[in-house]
């Protein structure tokens, strides 16, 4: 009965006076309504052209609730108008349907499902196979079975293993849920998130299938390998290389896991997807949560005499063909973790190779593996830990095996290397090399004579010069507290600083390699870093200023100026990246603005190409509908008053609800009647001052009108429009437009004011004038510049103005009401005089003071 | 906001918990439950005005428990509150005559105001009715 009775269009034309009013509320209501969506619509495509300018992360998470919220702002909009003139624009549904069509590939699930085994022995894997095992694991089977170089045996957990595991615990969509609903720029909100989804994961429980599936593998291991062996259970992430990046270094590996433990150390390394530093990666490179697939190597454990990383090129200087070999005693983990300061050793790249420089360092401490399971870290004594760990022979050796590798993929390399017992070197993971360019401040060492210096030493990990304050990390809550643009200090260069490098203006730390994970993302990011700076955490204190120079391993006390200009900006990471990708292809169909002027014949539903265009044309048809109302029904409650002012105005007035402070019967409405807060505050701007009249025009101003006036033929009398000079309010206690039409100039404002100061906004826009286009695109331009100073934001196309102003609370919007009722007034055909700089200053301090003079009035 | 009365129907027990309390604090006369089925059975014997209702539910769906709902209480006013987005559901949703589709995390008075719109919008529906009714028992 009630649907039915709702769903029947009311015969307007026989309603009472009561049943009158109530339709006009319900109408005021619903147009209130498509405000609100409208203005939530725009704000979000203002939050996506913001976004899309790349220069501050967001992940997909944005992209996808931008989308839903755009969408459901759009489509009330549709409802709401629909609702004001029941069947007339229904067609806009259809073409709400189709645009959302084309949006839909760029937010929906792309997470498509793989077919292949759950797990695969090494020996079955081939380099074509990276999107089943994950580039570290498909290159490292390469290197086996086509270089014959050494690897450890095992087998990979592959990316349907990985589905597998997702899927049974149906975590996927959980993991988004939470992604969403954190604020995820917020460092602290981000790191309660990591640990939560960490948690999540660990807590898991892996079916049937996989571990039986994972245990059998082992158990071929032990066939292979002997009884109760350990293994290295390593990331192989894929999807990463989707943003043009081999790897990432970001995650877990664990070393030297036993039997029993198999299946957690799997789910620990499945975790540390969502580790704070791999999270704040992706979020800063723009990477899809969901592209990246954790596959996970299980290799046989080798204890390690000693191990490192060799580059086959200079990481720091493209143009030298150098190996460096980083080298530590026992397992490699301290050199990736950067905890330890690594021997250094130079090879020159030309052949015959030979040791061209070797940098000895004192090794504090080894990790090398118990006997059952875990790893241990043994302090080394003063003689053990100055030797070197490897000798020249070993060096030369192992260069040749990286210039190999270097050979076979054709580009330079990153290669975690370790001696085994038996004296041969395995090779533990190969990866494209990302070499940083430095050099491009050749004279900076004599120009900076005259500078103070702080510390010299310290070996570059990633080229150029920064400066900030510093800030001192000693815990890893003190990560929360990082300023932006500070100058990260610690005593090692561990993995997981790596999440400051987006706000870090250079990093120096104590210990810590070029190899290490910490370098290789600083380098990505092209934030300087200097690592073995002695006692820099002693000789460093928080908040004092100081400039790195990392390639010439010097820190200055205070801003170098001067230098600092040349230094390259931090690399946009977000553009190109996946995620903005698909900002970028939604916002195609949702931002742009094609249907623009409401007068032509265009102007129609079918034309609406965006939801811009969506918004605009329900915006525009509601006030148009909202105004035909009144005359239509014969309502006179409800049609346009004339203000009175001591006599009738050229202001008309329409009570949307509440503008009134009591109803009016005849033509008429007196000041003291309107109680719309919006509208009287524009009222004192407008009536703040009498108007002098046009400006004094001199002969090339008036030229300009004249011949505009020709060629225009709105202006000539007799075809002006019907709102000609008329300017309509449209008023409720809290809510104001205006269309006004000061002979040439047209404004249109419209306004918001309430105690809900998330919904206040003010929108103007102002086109025209006389005189002739430069002139008036000039005056637009001089308006702007005005606005601009009041707090408004601006955009200017030719002769035609935006401005608006948004979330203020209610006494700021009445101040800026006045401003904006003081300037439609005051400004209009000042455009003839653009063309005189010595008039356009007189105006411009003129206008300043009267606007002060009405902000100091209360 | 005391006069307006508000379900809450979300499983997600902390969230839940959390919101009841900070709108309680704010006079909001507000109860919670855990599914699409219990939310049914507290509307046929409670008079609500508005219903926050969660997407992702075990059991009856966010969308399957607005359909129902609208069915038997169609003046009833839904704002969908949901940690997924989703083009899809959100249109799907508003279709099936909710109020409005929010994201969470969401400032509590951005909710506070929907939920006041929401309310008025319900009764203007009841005013709109009461005259349908004037009129045709007036003509008859």
């Amino acid at each position: 009965m009630i649907r039915r009775l709702l769903s029947r269009n009311p015969d307007v034309e026989r309603l009472d006076t009561e049943g009158l009013r109530t339709e006009f509320k319900a109408r005021y209501y619903a147009f209130k309504l498509l405000l609100n969506a409208n203005n939530r619509a725009l704000e979000i495509m203002a939050d996506m052209e913001e976004a899309l300018k790349g220069t501050r992360p967001f992940g997909m998470n944005f992209v996808s609730s931008r989308c839903t919220s755009v969408s459901a702002s759009v489509w009330q909009m549709i409802r709401h108008l629909n609702e004001l003139s029941p069947g007339n624009y229904e067609a806009l549904y259809n073409r709400f349907k189709e645009i959302r069509k084309k949006i839909n590939p760029f937010v929906k699930d792309r997470g498509r499902l793989r077919e292949g085994p759950l797990v695969l022995i090494l020996d079955q894997v081939e380099r074509t196979m990276a999107d089943l095992v994950g580039g570290k694991i498909a290159n490292l089977a390469e290197i086996k079975n086509r270089i014959h170089l050494k690897i450890s045996d095992g087998f990979v957990i592959t990316a349907c293993g990985y589905q597998r595991f997702m899927s049974y615990n149906d975590l996927q969509p959980e993991i988004d849920r939470r992604i969403q609903t954190t604020d995820i720029q917020a460092l602290d909100e981000l790191f309660g998130l990591s640990a939560s989804l960490q948690q999540l994961i660990i807590g898991s429980s892996i079916p049937r299938d996989l571990e039986e599936a994972i245990q059998e593998q082992y158990g071929l291991l032990e066939e292979r390998e002997g009884r109760g062996i350990t293994v290295a259970m390593r990331s192989s992430a894929l999807g990463e290389d989707a943003a043009g990046i081999s790897f990432a270094g970001q995650y877990r590996s664990e070393l030297n896991v036993s039997k029993e433990n198999i299946l957690q150390a799997y789910k620990e390394v499945v975790a540390s997807k969502f580790s704070l530093p791999a999270m704040s990666y992706r979020l800063n490179r723009g990477i899809r949560d969901e592209d990246v697939v954790m596959c996970v190597g299980c290799l046989r454990m080798a204890d390690a005499v000693s191990g490192g990383v060799i580059y086959s090129r200079n990481p720091v200087n493209i143009r030298d063909d150098a190996l460096l070999i980083n080298s530590v005693w026992g397992l490699p983990k301290s050199v990736v973790d950067g905890n330890t300061t690594p021997d250094l050793i130079w090879i020159s790249g030309a052949e015959p190779m030979e040791i061209k420089h070797k940098e000895i360092a004192f090794k504090e401490r080894k990790f090398v593996c118990y006997p059952d399971e875990g790893v241990c870290r043994m302090d080394l004594s003063g003689e053990d830990g100055a030797k070197e760990s490897l000798s020249d022979e070993q060096a030369l050796e192992l260069a040749d095996m990286a210039r190999r590798l270097e050979t076979h993929y054709g580009c330079p390399q990153d290669i975690e290397w370790a001696l085994d017992g038996d004296g041969s070197f395995v090779i533990l993971q190969c990866r494209p090399l990302v070499q940083a360019s430095a050099g491009d401040f050749p004279d900076l060492m004599n120009v900076w004579e005259g500078e103070s210096v702080l510390i010299k030493g310290g070996t570059l990990a990633s080229p150029g010069l920064g400066s900030g304050p510093v800030f001192v990390l000693k815990k890893d809550m003190d990560v929360m507290k990082f300023p932006d643009g500070a100058v990260l200090v610690a005593a090692q260069a561990l993995p997981r600083w790596a999440t400051l490098l987006n706000k870090a203006s250079a990093v120096v730390t104590e210990q810590g390699s070029i190899a290490g994970h910490l370098a290789n993302v600083a380098r990505e990011f092209s934030v300087p870093a200097l690592f073995g700076v002695q006692k820099a955490m002693e000789r460093l204190q928080n908040g004092r200023i100081i400039t790195v120079d990392a390639d010439g391993g010097r820190i200055f006390d205070g801003r170098v100026e001067g230098f600092l200009e040349k230094t390259v900006r931090p690399k946009n990471l977000m553009l190109g990246s996946p995620v903005y990708e698909a900002l970028k292809g939604a916002a195609r169909h949702i931002v742009p603005l094609t249907l623009l002027d409401p007068d032509k014949t265009s102007f129609r539903p079918g034309n609406c190409e965006t939801f811009h265009d969506i918004t605009r044309f329900c915006h525009e048809k509601s006030v148009h509908e909202m105004f035909r109302f009144g005359k239509d029904h014969q309502f006179p409650e409800r049609s346009g008053k004339q203000l009175f002012v001591n006599i009738p105005m050229n202001w008309w007035i329409l009570n949307l609800d509440d503008g009134f402070r009591e109803e009016v019967e005849g033509k008429y409405v007196r000041l003291e009647n309107i109680v719309s807060i919006p509208m009287l505050a524009l009222w004192k701007g407008i009536t703040a001052f009498p108007w002098e009249g046009p400006p004094p025009v001199d002969g090339k101003g008036l030229m300009s009108v004249m011949f505009e006036a020709t060629r225009n033929t709105a202006l000539v009398p007799g075809m002006r429009s019907r709102y000609a000079d008329r300017n309509y309010f449209m008023i409720s206690k809290n809510y104001c437009s205006l269309n006004s039409r000061f002979g040439f100039h047209l404004s249109i404002i419209e306004t918001l004011v309430s105690e809900r100061v998330t919904e206040n906004y003010i929108r103007f826009q102002f086109k025209g004038g006389a005189a002739d286009d430069q002139r008036r695109n000039k005056r637009v331009l001089f308006l702007m510049e005005i606005l601009e100073g009041y707090g408004f934001g601006v955009e200017v196309k030719d002769d035609f103005l935006m401005a608006g102003l948004e979330d203020q609370p209610k006494e700021n919007m009445e101040k800026s009401l006045r401003i904006l009722g003081y300037l439609i007034i005051h400004t209009r055909q000042l455009d003839v005089i653009m063309g005189n700089d010595q008039k356009v200053r007189y105006y411009r301090s003129k206008i300043n003071e009267s606007i002060d003079e009405i902000l100091s009035v209360q | 906001m005391h006069n307006i009365k508000v379900l809450l129907v979300d499983d997600e027990r902390e969230f839940s918990e959390t919101l009841i309390k900070r709108m309680k604090k704010r006079n909001v006369d507000i109860t919670g439950v855990r599914g699409g089925e219990e939310a049914l059975q507290t509307l046929d014997q409670s008079p609500i005005d508005v219903v926050i209702l969660d997407v992702r539910m075990p059991g009856m769906d966010g969308i399957e428990t607005l359909r129902a709902l609208k069915k038997r209480h169609p003046l009833i006013e839904v704002i969908m509150l949901t940690g997924h987005a989703s083009v899809e559901v959100a249109v799907q949703g508003m279709e099936f005559g909710a109020f409005d589709y929010l994201m969470k995390p969401m400032q509590i008075d951005d909710l506070l105001y929907k939920i006041q719109d929401a309310h008025q919008q319900k009764i203007i529906q009841e005013q709109k009715i009461d005259n349908i009714k004037r009129m045709t028992s007036g003509r008859e």
